[in-house]
């Protein structure tokens, strides 16, 4: 058996502590916004940075504390994404309540779907959820009533704050920020909370948690659900973000699916601030490589991509948040 | 009638292609434990090579078989050792660190060819063979003998050489196979190499059929785990059989159904044997989680 790592066991410190703690070094994160104020293309690329990190916040949820690695967040995303912008455009219904549908039908398909490929342990579950993301992927294709087909949905630029459309690049950016704010609270008070000492448990040990009278499935189950509601309320928030629909830019797994648990990676696994850390490393490198590189290289940006995930496999496993903690804690143990 | 053979014989045809692409992926998985996300991307290196060779020096893909092999048994060497002897017991990171590597190889053949279509059909893919009044292209049979004769290769070496029961010991369990004096991580670096190697012989022989692009690897991978996952992990026969099931079930959903949703048939059976029978229709009961989360 390995031994517990840093952040596994709960420590001493209180729910109102670690709310607290979360919460400031969220609002570190308006830093660079405030750094980058009135840079239009800067801007624009934090308001992206803030919506990966709470989408990998949320993917954290049951990828990280659960050891679920699902390559199908995707599909919760699209959902999410194609039922916002078709309650808008056909129903006129405003993003602001169409997310909340949008999340529960992202959350009931995720059970839906999980019901029997939670069996599956390991790689097993990840290249099941591949084969899910894959499958919907052809399906979206496939349904263009709903979806638009490959040509994709286009949603019409009606700028006003009930639309969730503004032409100033900060309101997006604030908007993103909040969301990013609201996930990674809810991950902090999982990670204090019954469900997410069962999660971290069935991560470590799922015979031992069954053992020790946790319903594995039951609980598998939850943190799913959390996980792809909140992954649903993301996609909303993008499709009236890009406002261009169409299946690539939602189910192509190393922009989405597996980006996520990439930014989670970086981050740190399993910690409350690391998807946030990790999306603010990773979204402005790749904008800033696909600028300078792909230009004269096609595909260079990606070719970084690739390697530092290699790299962060093999040498950054507990990622940034999780080498500093480490850091910090053999200093205050030398001390 | 002559419909219903028609779909038949191209339904297996297809189904010899995945049996060669996923026999060594069958073997890496059921053996070292690693699912290789990057297979599809060592069977698109192999046909970008073979190609290479046809250009540069006019050797054609049925001679660069032998060629394109061990090149790729070499490079199937370095990765297994730089980047998966690492990881050996940590499934998340490998799952991370071979999708890192087929976004890598993908990207890197892009920026090499520019994303210029390249293609060796014109050469090769013409010639047609008359069997019994229905028409099959010469190269789609090379590829179904070919995938035909390396399973039964494979099941001697693995029945009757020691290196083979050496790796059917560590199949079964790696802790005894270590106690009975196997060396368990060479075992893997062979077996790895060797299912790279496979993948090269895929690459060569697959170069004629399909238009070479860098994203093509993404066609064979998720059909190639439907047939392990069907076949039964670390079973050749299974690979074998799984390959020629799944090319007939999708010849025969995209006549019948839509070509458009084959992905989502292959979803059907997948996620049905997954939840029928975990450990396939010839692999060994429980073998999907051994050695998942064992030391050593």
């Amino acid at each position: 058996m390995r031994a517990p790592t840093q952040g596994e066991l709960a420590g001493p410190r209180s729910l109102g502590r670690t709310l607290v703690q979360a919460a400031g070094l969220v609002l570190l994160g308006l830093v660079p916004l405030g750094l980058l104020w009135g840079n239009g293309y800067w801007v624009n690329i934090l308001a992206t940075a803030y919506l990966f990190a709470a989408l990998a916040a949320s993917w954290n949820i049951i990828g990280g504390f659960g050891g679920q690695f699902s390559l199908g967040h995707g599909v919760f995303f699209a959902i999410g994404a194609y039922t916002v912008a078709r309650l808008y455009l056909d129903l006129g219904l405003t993003p602001w309540l169409g997310v909340f549908p949008a999340a529960a039908l992202a959350m009931v398909v995720a059970l839906l779907i999980s019901w029997p490929t939670f069996r599956l342990r390991g790689p097993f579950f990840a290249i099941a959820t591949m084969a899910i993301n894959e499958a919907c992927f052809a399906l979206a294709n496939y349904s263009d009533r709903i979806t638009g087909g490959p040509r994709g949905i286009l949603v019409p630029f009606r700028a006003g704050f009930s639309n969730m459309i503004f032409i100033e690049r900060w309101k997006y950016a604030l908007l993103m920020f909040g969301f990013m704010a609201i996930v990674v609270l809810i991950t902090a008070w999982l990670r204090r909370a019954r469900l997410g000492h069962y999660l971290m448990a069935v991560r470590a040990d799922e015979d031992a948690a069954a053992a020790a009278g946790i319903n594995v499935l039951r609980v598998k189950l939850q943190g799913m659900a959390l996980s792809a509601f909140l992954t649903g309320i993301g996609g909303g928030l993008f499709a009236m973000y890009v406002r261009v629909l169409d299946p690539p830019s939602l189910f192509t797994l190393p922009d989405i699916g597996v980006k996520f648990a990439l930014i989670t990676l970086i981050g740190g696994i399993g910690t409350i601030i690391g998807p946030v850390v990790g999306a603010i490393l990773i979204v402005p490198l790749e904008n800033f490589l696909r600028g300078s590189l792909s230009g004269d290289i096609p595909g260079g940006h990606l070719i970084v991509l690739g390697a530092v995930l290699v790299i962060a496999a093999l040498f950054l496993k507990r990622g940034v948040v999780g080498a500093f903690l480490g850091v910090a804690r053999r200093r205050r143990g030398a001390s | 009638m002559e419909t219903f053979l028609n779909i038949l014989l191209s339904g297996i045809l297809l189904g010899g292609i995945y049996s060669l692409v996923s026999i060594g992926l069958n073997l890496i998985f059921g053996v070292v434990r690693i699912v290789n996300f990057a297979q599809g991307e060592l069977v698109m290196l192999a046909m970008y090579a073979t190609y290479f060779c046809f250009a540069k020096f006019g050797i054609g893909p049925y001679y660069a078989v032998f060629l394109v092999a061990p090149l790729m048994f070499l490079l199937g060497l370095v990765v297994q050792r730089l980047v998966l002897q690492p990881l050996q017991n940590e499934p998340m990171m490998q799952i991370f660190a071979t999708f890192g590597l087929l976004i890598l190889f993908e990207n890197s053949v892009l920026a090499i060819t520019r994303g210029e279509g390249y293609s060796l059909a014109g050469a090769y893919s013409r010639a047609v063979v008359d069997i019994f009044g229905l028409q099959a292209s010469l190269s789609r049979i090379i590829v179904f003998l070919a995938a035909t004769t390396i399973a039964a290769a494979l099941m001697l070496f693995l029945q009757h050489t020691m290196a083979g029961k050496a790796i059917r010991a560590v199949i079964q369990d790696r802790q005894s196979a270590r106690l009975m004096g196997i060396n368990v991580s060479r075992t893997y670096l062979l077996t790895f190499a060797l299912g790279t190697a496979l993948a090269g012989v895929a690459g060569a022989l697959l170069a004629p059929i399909y238009t070479l692009s860098p994203y093509i690897g993404g066609n064979f991978i998720l059909a190639a785990f439907a047939v392990v996952v069907l076949g039964g992990l670390g079973s050749v026969p299974g690979a074998y059989l799984g390959g020629l099931a799944v090319g007939l079930m999708e010849s025969f959903a995209g006549y019948y159904v839509d070509p458009a949703l084959k992905q989502a048939i292959w979803f059907i059976i997948f996620v049905a044997v997954l939840v029928l029978r975990p450990s396939g229709l010839m692999g060994q009961a429980g073998a999907e989680e051994v050695g998942l989360r064992e030391q050593g």
